[in-house]
């Protein structure tokens, strides 16, 4: 009797073990099914002979990076990406900050029909704004073009700000292109996490003698950087996995964006270069992870405490 | 100096009047309570005498200056909110100094200012932390310090220790007459809890339904009550009120007893009698009034009544008595403790004219 008593426990212990062990088997089956792609990307970026089979490397090399850095236009890719996409999220969270807090503090009627409007904007898929929103830039542009062949005879000079202002073929035209289509995600966030914060702070700050500069650079900015972390972070990832704006908005070659460098790499009509193209791939994987890894710390970062007990 | 004066203050929120006319003048030095049931406007008021709420119609004047358009923070006025709404990012010590790092004050002039209040206020070990990790009473004090280290002339205070726990409460009921007391600012307290504004108040005001119900010294509105709200509000248990009619002095209750009042109260078929539980003495073994339920606690008693009319009385008598749930027992009126109410809740005061008469 006793020594059957121990055993039931023990026999249902190790029925339980081996369903765990079962069930770990399958997950990791699963994991390494969808990390496949990603270690090849990995392996292949580093590897002399990378080819489209998933190998182990024989040896490493950094030889792929270096040419596409310094024999391709790498750099400049990144460098645009870079530019465009950065200032675009900047752009964002400061209309998103400012949009987002006075929607969330406003009392007028016209808020919800409003609030309800720019998620709409979000809801039409871009592809089916290009031709109206190509049409408005092309506009625009024929503006700028005038006003910079205006301002000055250098031809040097005109170019580089022909490539920066032009709202077709030039930075302004994407960062505008993105901030807007980033934005009305970014102000609904910002305006949920404004909610959030009670008023009493800016009353307080207000008695305290700070102006409304002061409150929002003392005050409210600090409380709602995790918003801002959150807005930030969506809008940069979503517009650096963006591919079709570049493509519409930009010819030069000198304008072009990582995704489409990537993409006119892939098209090239002589052998695909694997190890050029997972290198690629791997720079640019990284700022979406740098992004996220900054945001992290930000997006986890709460505050409590300074109202009620 | 600081003398706040309200000459009526009328607050109008989307066409609902709150606050209904408030004239009130709080001296200088002098430690005010508005106490009043939640909506009755108080926090309005204090919100407006803060300035962050606008004033309708009426004037509201500081230390002599008319203040009704003047914003906030140039009104030398400090206030301490219901939510502390302390700086969740910022330490203690920033949390204090705030105010004084607006005004571009030195730097070693705010440090040697913010450690003045902190060891008035029993801080000096906490300046480093975030609020997040004080307790309650230390959340409290440190709003307390935000506001006294501006060394404003009034300080405004919105239901402070409502977040408290009792014990705490009692404590800080304390440190804040004792505050009041070395900085001698002018104070206007916040509150719905009777027992905070008979414990700290010089002059208490009672708000009800936007109008100024009554106001005065802490005792008067006890001894003294204008009206059956006041009567009620201040005082716990609340006093208790019977319906009767009075003929030539004498009030007789629904259920036939009688009490002798002064002959100069008249005549009226649709009065109240007011009085207070602990004005009342229980006769045992009479009639008239059966025990509902006794609460004991020690150092006094509560007893309830009620008689065959249905009417309810609340009697407390000191120390620890056991009466048993249904004992029939009758009750003593002292005439000098019991108050005439009109029916409308206006207190009815004995004419001396018809007192000689008769």
């Amino acid at each position: 009797m006793v020594s059957l008593v121990r055993e039931m426990p023990m026999d249902t212990c190790a029925a339980g073990q081996q369903a765990q062990r079962r069930a770990y088997l399958t997950l990791i089956l699963i994991s390494l099914f969808c990390l496949a792609p990603f270690f090849w990307v990995l392996l292949a970026a580093f590897d002399p002979k990378a080819s489209q089979f998933l190998a182990l490397p024989e040896s490493l090399t950094l030889a792929h990076f270096h040419n596409l850095l310094t024999n391709e236009s790498g750099v400049r890719w990144i460098m645009n990406s870079v530019v465009i996409i950065g200032s675009a999220t900047v752009l964002t969270l400061i209309f998103a900050g400012l949009g987002g807090y006075a929607l969330s503090r406003t009392r007028a009627w016209w808020k919800r029909p409003l609030l309800y409007a720019i998620i709409l904007v979000r809801i039409v898929p871009p592809p089916a704004l290009i031709v109206p929103v190509y049409k408005v830039m092309l506009t625009l542009n024929g503006w700028m073009h005038g006003l910079i062949t205006g301002l000055t005879d250098d031809a040097a000079l005109q170019t580089t700000l022909l490539r920066m202002f032009s709202f077709v073929d030039g930075y302004l035209g994407l960062i505008l292109i993105y901030t807007a289509l980033q934005l009305p995600l970014a102000i609904w966030i910002m305006k949920t996490f404004f909610d959030a914060i009670p008023k009493d702070y800016e009353e307080a700050a207000a008695l305290d003698g700070a102006s409304q500069w002061q409150t929002l650079r003392y005050v409210l900015i600090p409380l709602a950087l995790p918003g801002f972390a959150a807005a930030g972070l969506f809008a940069f990832i979503n517009a650096w996995g963006d591919f079709l704006m570049p493509l519409m908005f930009t010819s030069s070659p000198e304008l072009q964006t990582l995704p489409l460098g990537m993409f006119r790499a892939f098209l090239r009509v002589d052998a695909i270069d694997y190890g050029f193209l997972t290198a690629l791939a791997v720079i640019y994987t990284l700022p979406a992870v740098i992004a996220f890894a900054f945001a992290r710390r930000f997006l986890t970062q709460t505050f409590s405490g300074g109202v009620k007990g | 100096m600081s003398k706040i004066e309200l000459r009526g203050i009328k607050k109008d929120y989307q066409g609902t009047e709150i606050v209904k006319g408030i004239d009130i003048t709080i001296e200088e030095g002098e430690f005010a309570v508005i106490v009043g049931p939640s909506g009755c406007g108080k926090s309005t008021l204090l919100r407006m005498i803060a300035g962050l709420e606008d004033i309708s119609s009426g004037e509201l004047v500081i230390g002599g200056k008319l203040m009704n358009m003047v914003p906030p923070d140039q009104r030398e006025i400090a206030m301490v909110f219901q939510s502390y709404a302390l700086y969740p990012h910022m330490t203690v010590a920033d949390n204090i100094g705030f105010a004084l790092s607006l005004k571009k004050v030195p730097k070693e002039e705010i440090a040697k200012r913010v450690k003045d209040v902190a060891k008035m206020l029993e801080l000096e070990h906490l300046l480093d932390r975030k609020p997040a990790a004080l307790s309650g009473g230390q959340r409290q004090r440190v709003a307390i310090g935000r506001a006294i280290v501006k060394r404003p002339k009034v300080i405004l205070f919105d239901e402070p220790l409502s977040n408290l726990d009792a014990k705490l409460r009692v404590q800080m009921r304390a440190e804040l007459t004792k505050l009041h007391r070395e900085f001698g600012s002018t104070i206007v307290y916040v509150t719905h809890d009777q027992v905070e504004a008979m414990t700290m108040a010089q002059k208490i005001v009672v708000l009800h339904n936007g109008h100024v119900a009554q106001m005065g010294a802490p005792l008067d509105l006890y001894h003294q009550p204008d009206n059956t709200f006041v009567a009620q509000f201040i005082g716990v248990p609340k006093m208790n009120l019977v319906k009767g009619a009075l003929q030539h002095g004498l009030f007789t209750l629904p259920c036939g007893e009688q009490v002798q009042l002064d002959a100069g109260y008249g005549s009226s078929n649709e009065l109240q009698l007011g009085v207070r539980p602990e004005h009342l003495q229980i006769v045992r073994g009479g009639s008239g009034w059966e025990v509902d339920l006794v609460e004991r606690l020690g150092v006094e008693t509560f007893i309830h009544l009620h008689c065959k009319t249905q009417e309810q009385l609340v009697v407390r008598q000191e120390g620890d008595c056991q009466y048993d749930v249904g004992e029939k027992v009758a009750l003593t009126f002292s005439q000098d403790r019991c108050f005439l109410f009109e029916s409308h809740g206006q207190r009815r005061l004995p004419a001396i004219a018809i007192a000689v008469a008769s």
